[in-house]
């Protein structure tokens, strides 16, 4: 789900570029109010790039297998180094495999990237609801939302980014169709996508507590 | 991970890789956007033969570009391939049920043409510049030091986490996971347990590396006064050739810039 070289306009691919870099410096202002953000650099980075690997796991699905986007689980696990993360995991992805682009890679962190920021705070938020709901329910519930909820929209930007982008001639009711298709297309791969972060996550909080923390 | 040769033609002697990289950097981003902004197809061409002859300046092999361009090409391919029958009123043949459009096809031309160009300077900056090379570029241009320090470490580790993962898939393998057949169009609870479960277990070993890593930096004076970014080193001052070579890719940028702009008129 990355949006490659050459088809977006130029303008579209400045404006992802800007986004990005309000994010990214957003990100970073958050990072380094944290007590000792040296200390999370090596952190984030090895966990950057074993999110950049455990991507490329696939859930069988016979006769083919579904893709993970790990976006959702990134913001869940990595909080606010999710942004920088995947600006990173995306870099590595335009230059060691062409996958993406140079141009289009401030609008495909944008895609990613905002999602998985809101992913962050949907799993943070299960603290607001206090006792009303009982662990591990609530943090089951919360990061099945944020994992599912991080593909989803991730996916959404990406539908309305290429249909809007590609074909000029196609008229507005065709283009609202093809949206709508192939956003009812995505909804099994985001409570897949969902379900995976689950299972992780309450995997992690029994193991590892501390990933967690944000 | 495919990019074991990543670094393999960067130590060539040709004057693309002998550019200053900070001036290439720069100037093969503009021409790269320059690109992006052409949508008159008469410039498509032109786009491609500057992509082509800073490819031949580079001295970088064809099959090098052929090696690296089959991946991404076929996912374009895949994106843009209905577009020729099915967009457009200008019908240019028909086959039975398959109509060849006008627009369709200048569409997808123009797409690939770009994609091309684009793709082409991007191999161009990757294959005439040591990876770490390029990161001392960025960080000299302003590039953040957290950034620059992830990306660096995230570097240093991706391949290694890689071949733990392929182990630990190896191992799972080899005590039968995956034997078990699946029925069509359904999602294996228990199979999907475990693999969420295999790449909590790399996180938990990357986050546990995190920590011997972070302690071994913090004895070495990482954390501690100015800010340096890891593995920071000057970079020399860009020759003649160095700015000669960025006036003239700058020029050229700026030339397409304004011929679309003519053109669209």
């Amino acid at each position: 789900m990355h949006i490659p070289d050459g088809i977006l306009p130029a303008q579209v691919c400045a404006a992802g570029y800007a986004i990005t870099g309000v994010a990214t410096w957003y990100s970073l202002r958050q990072i380094n109010r944290k007590p000792d953000p040296a200390a999370e650099i090596p952190k984030a980075s090895l966990l950057t790039a074993a999110f950049f690997v455990a991507s490329s796991i696939y859930i069988p699905v016979p006769p083919a297998s579904v893709h993970l986007i790990l976006n959702g689980l990134l913001g869940v696990v990595l909080g606010y180094f999710a942004f920088p993360a995947i600006l990173i995991g995306l870099f590595f992805q335009a230059l060691v495999i062409g996958h993406g682009g140079i141009t289009t890679l401030g609008i495909n962190a944008t895609m990613m990237g905002i999602p998985a920021l809101l992913a962050y705070h949907i799993f943070q938020s299960r603290n607001a609801v206090g006792k009303m709901l009982k662990e591990p329910t609530r943090t089951g519930l919360f990061s099945f939302l944020g994992g599912a909820l991080g593909l989803g929209i991730a996916a959404l930007i990406f539908l309305a980014l290429i249909i809007f982008n590609i074909p000029a001639e196609l008229n507005a009711g065709a283009e609202q169709a093809a949206v709508l298709t192939l956003s009812v297309g995505h909804v099994p791969l985001a409570i897949i996508e969902g379900m995976f972060t689950t299972m992780l996550v309450l995997f992690l909080r029994r193991v590892k507590p501390e990933l967690l923390e944000g | 991970m495919g990019a074991a040769n990543l670094d393999t033609y960067v130590h060539r002697e040709s004057v693309i890789h002998r550019w200053s990289p900070r001036l290439k950097l720069i100037s093969l981003v503009v021409l790269m956007f320059a690109f992006a902004m052409v949508r008159q197809l008469t410039l498509v061409p032109w786009m491609l033969g500057l992509a082509a002859l800073l490819y031949g300046l580079s001295g970088l092999p064809v099959s090098f570009l052929r090696q690296r361009l089959s991946y991404p090409g076929l996912f374009i391919l895949s994106l843009v391939v209905l577009l020729p029958l099915t967009v457009g009123d200008t019908v240019l043949g028909q086959w039975g049920w398959l109509t060849l459009r006008q627009e369709g096809l200048q569409a997808t031309l123009l797409i690939v043409g770009r994609f091309l160009s684009i793709l082409t300077l991007g191999f161009i900056l990757l294959g005439t510049t040591p990876f770490l090379t390029l990161l001392h570029a960025m960080r000299s241009l302003g590039l953040p030091t957290i950034l620059a320090d992830m990306t660096l470490l995230s570097y240093r580790y991706l391949f290694e986490i890689a071949a733990m993962l392929a182990t630990m898939q190896q191992a799972m393998r080899l005590r039968g996971f995956g034997q078990r057949r699946q029925r069509w169009l359904r999602v294996n609870g228990q199979m999907m347990q475990q693999l969420a479960m295999l790449a909590g277990n790399l996180l938990i070993r990357s986050y546990e590396q995190s920590d011997r890593v972070y302690r071994a930096m913090r004895l070495r004076g990482y954390g501690y006064g100015a800010k340096v970014a890891v593995g920071q080193s000057a970079i020399a001052q860009p020759g003649t050739l160095s700015w000669s070579l960025a006036a003239a890719v700058l020029t050229a940028a700026v030339s397409l810039v304004i011929a679309e702009g003519l053109l669209r008129r």
